[in-house]
């Protein structure tokens, strides 16, 4: 009986049901595209932040004391310790290997080009490094500086070629893109090794007053075959909180797998230091505090965006399905002059609720999956994920708000005498 | 007349009113929060990323900008013909601008970075610089000076130490005022005042140079290109260079978030449209009863219809005003919570939001212009 009331009552007279389905799929599909997006947007602006740079700085631990100026070292090659090239691949052995984006070896070596003082800064532009596991990764400035732009093209990967910095470029006019230069290590030196330039960058910082060639050539010019002597590592960290500052010593066991387990910065440094032996790992604190903050700040907005979202989607449902059932008065009060009782009512009434609910939420989260992949797509280039999980959540938000919806006026029907309704008044 | 009718139909049916008022406040305090929040964002997020640091940097242009132990000689800048330039443009606004002197001088043998600027400035500069020790507050302060972690280590320095500085045949005794941690290059440096660095190298005419400034910008990528732009126009024998990993990172960034945000909010907005536009068009409906009882003594349908298109346009003008002001509040405390700092309310919210809710509280009342085709008696028998 109970069933074919509801069921009757679909049927019937579809056209008020439609007001509150349209509402709940549509506040459904806000819901979803925004809780989606929020899930989904730690990890993406994390990676997107990643165009400043790399966030960690190796050095060899025993090294002397840079003498460093705009990023230029000029230290003697002779002076200072230098770091194994060939161990680089167990970077991506650690723990959070995934979360290793790049990394990037730098050595300076200061020498003559073409007769003048210039810094020759050897490093790799898209280097294939062998894993351990047997597979290789393709890393280099490509990944670590994505700022750094070319004209002309990069030099191959241990070909004598080179690539000017665009102030060198200007204060030696004679030298054009497709020419050679001659390096040698000191006036003394006799070895002259000729590089074809390629193209010209413009990095914004102190290598465009440099050279830019190989890691092999300039492990060759500077002698230090399989050496560097600065590592760039950009890696996807979690923002830094009151835990991952604390002192791992001090930790307890369980908290200090936790915190080993988490991307911290902290701990993805520690597992560097644990696989590279002899070296020194620094935060670079700028990039790394401003990154903290932000991702935190813009993840707690999009929270709050995301729950006016769901407000909002909430106050649709409950205000149509209170209007649905506020029009519906004259049907209450002749239930309840044929005798129905108030919580008879309000179970027609509340299952009806539901039943739109679920088919509302379902449409209603079909299309904010599709909403939010178009909205992942339209801003960091690639669609959102699509999350299972959400679909309950979704179905019983819709649920909750539909009986929310319609609890007050079903309350106010209750204390309806059924006489005054029918006559109308 | 007129208004006095108005006044009874908002007054006599307060019950059915209530739950469209709801609808309305409700949607305009979240329609005037987020697009409050849309607006003032921005310009949090700009002063967020300073924390990066400077952004533009003064040269004295192409030729080497450090004073090399002895080479070549030194390009410089006259400290006061750049300051001046500086201090005299404020366009966006500015957080910090400090001038640098290098020197490589000697600590025993070893050869050491010291860089000579305006340490106050430089603290604005690099918020992110952790310091064990006290600071040094004053720009002419030629007594004390701050060493990078790295040189702390090196030559086994504390606050409190003294520290013998030589360039060349002059020197300086400091005392060490603090170590700082910046996990970049600075951490290989000693940080002195402008004046201990110029004197210290004064045998060769530095007095009053400077080798570079250093500046942090608050602003759009397309704010921060004007600016340098202008800065160029000031000082034309000298370069200014945005610094490109910084600008562009951050120009793309803020637009990927601003988009995601509009994005957001821009949905939101049309689901509350749709949210108030469904409750007023119920709402109209109800009011049928009352179009046949009004058409039935004579009124003319354009009048009806006129008196409940100002009923639900006052309505939508109060509840519109209403919720504006507690979605400024509300986006007052989100601003607090999320940034610590409050996002200031922008005025265009206030037309904004109130023309929004009224245009929708009339569009939903539209549909009783169909009504004025029905015949009184048939609503009147409640055959509709």
């Amino acid at each position: 009986m109970f069933a074919r009331l509801v069921g009757e009552s679909f049927v019937r007279n579809p056209r008020r049901k439609v007001l509150t389905a349209a509402a709940l799929v549509v506040g459904m599909a806000v819901a979803t595209s925004t809780l989606t997006v929020a899930l989904d947007v730690g990890d993406r602006l994390a990676r997107e932040f990643r165009s400043f740079g790399a966030n960690l700085l190796v050095t060899p631990q025993s090294d002397t004391l840079p003498v460093e100026i705009g990023g230029v070292d000029y230290r003697p090659v002779d002076e200072g310790s230098y770091l194994p090239e060939a161990d680089l691949g167990k970077l991506k052995t650690i723990f959070w290997r995934h979360n290793i984006v790049g990394f990037t070896p730098f050595l300076d070596v200061p020498a003559l080009v073409n007769n003048t003082q210039v810094t020759v800064i050897g490093t790799w532009y898209a280097h294939d490094v062998p894993v351990p596991d047997g597979s290789t990764f393709k890393t280099g400035v490509s990944i670590t500086h994505p700022w750094w732009k070319i004209s002309g093209r990069w030099f191959n990967d241990g070909a004598d070629e080179c690539v000017m910095g665009m102030a060198f470029a200007a204060s030696h006019p004679e030298v054009a893109v497709g020419q050679t230069v001659y390096v040698a290590e000191d006036e003394i030196s006799s070895s002259l090794t000729p590089l074809v330039v390629t193209g010209v960058v413009s990095t914004g910082d102190a290598e465009d007053k440099g050279i830019l060639v190989p890691l092999s050539v300039a492990q060759k010019i500077s002698g230090h075959a399989g050496e560097f002597r600065q590592l760039f590592v950009s890696a996807l960290t979690k923002p830094a909180d009151a835990f991952s500052e604390r002192d791992p010593q001090s930790m307890t066991p369980t908290e200090y797998d936790r915190w080993f387990c988490s991307p911290y910065i902290s701990s993805i440094s520690l597992q560097i230091r644990q696989v590279l032996p002899g070296v020194d790992v620094r935060t670079i604190r700028r990039v790394a505090d401003t990154e903290g903050r932000i991702l935190s700040h813009v993840g707690m907005l999009l929270w709050m965006v995301t729950l006016a979202a769901l407000l909002a989607a909430a106050l649709a449902v409950a205000a149509t399905s209170a209007t649905t059932i506020l029009e519906r008065r004259a049907e209450v009060g002749i239930m309840k002059a044929i005798g129905a009782t108030n919580v008879l009512v309000a179970g027609i009434f509340l299952a009806e609720q539901v039943m739109l609910a679920i088919a509302g939420g379902a449409i209603g989260f079909v299309l904010g999956v599709g909403l939010a992949r178009i909205l992942g797509q339209s801003v960091f280039g690639t669609p959102a994920s699509v999350r299972i999980v959400l679909l309950p959540v979704v179905l019983g938000l819709a649920a909750i708000v539909a009986i929310l919806g319609c609890l007050i006026p079903l309350r106010r029907a209750a204390r309806f005498d059924p006489a005054p309704i029918l006559r109308g008044e | 007349m007129f208004a006095r009718l108005l006044w009874k139909l908002l007054l006599g049916s307060r019950g059915r009113l209530s739950v469209a008022i709801v609808a309305i406040v409700s949607g305009a305090a979240v329609i005037s929060a987020l697009m409050n929040l849309d607006l003032g964002v921005e310009y949090r997020l700009t002063q967020e990323f300073r924390t990066l640091g400077a952004n533009l940097v003064i040269s004295p242009g192409r030729a080497a900008q450090s004073v090399d132990a002895g080479t070549a000689s030194p390009v410089l800048m006259g400290q006061d013909t750049v300051m001046r330039a500086i201090e005299q443009m404020r366009a966006p606004e500015q957080v910090a601008a400090a001038p640098y002197l290098y020197v490589i001088a000697r600590v025993g043998d070893t050869p050491v970075v010291v860089a000579g600027t305006w340490l106050d400035e430089a603290r604005k500069l690099a918020p992110t610089w952790k310091l064990e020790g006290s600071w040094v507050a004053s720009r002419d302060d030629i007594a004390h000076c701050l060493v990078g972690r790295n040189v702390a280590r090196q030559f086994n320095l504390a606050p409190g130490s003294t520290l013998n500085l030589k360039y060349i045949d002059s020197s300086a005794q400091l005392t060490v005022a603090g170590v700082l941690d910046s996990g970049g290059p600075d951490d290989n440096q000693i940080f002195a005042s402008l004046p201990i660095v110029q004197r210290l190298a004064k045998l060769r005419g530095l007095e009053g140079q400077i080798g570079l400034v250093q500046l942090s910008v608050q602003g759009t990528a397309a704010e921060i290109s004007a600016y340098a732009a202008q800065l160029a126009k000031a000082l034309p024998q000298f370069e200014v260079r945005p610094i490109r990993q910084v600008t562009e990172a951050e120009g793309a960034m803020l637009g990927r978030i601003r988009l995601l945000i509009f994005s957001m909010v821009l949905l939101i907005l049309v689901l509350t449209a749709l949210c108030v536009l469904a409750t007023m068009a119920a709402l109209a409906m109800e009011r049928r009863e009352d179009v046949g009882l009004m058409k039935a003594l004579g009124g003319s349908i354009s009048r009806i219809v006129g008196l409940f298109l100002a009923e639900v346009g006052a309505l939508g003008a109060a509840g519109g005003l209403i919720g504006c002001v507690v979605g400024l509040a509300l986006s007052h405390w989100m601003g607090e919570r999320v940034f610590g700092a409050v996002i200031a309310a922008r005025w265009e919210v206030f037309p904004l939001t109130v023309g929004l809710m009224v245009i929708v509280a009339l569009a939903g009342a539209l549909p009783l212009r169909l009504l004025g085709k029905v015949k009184p008696a048939v609503i009147l028998r409640g055959e509709m």
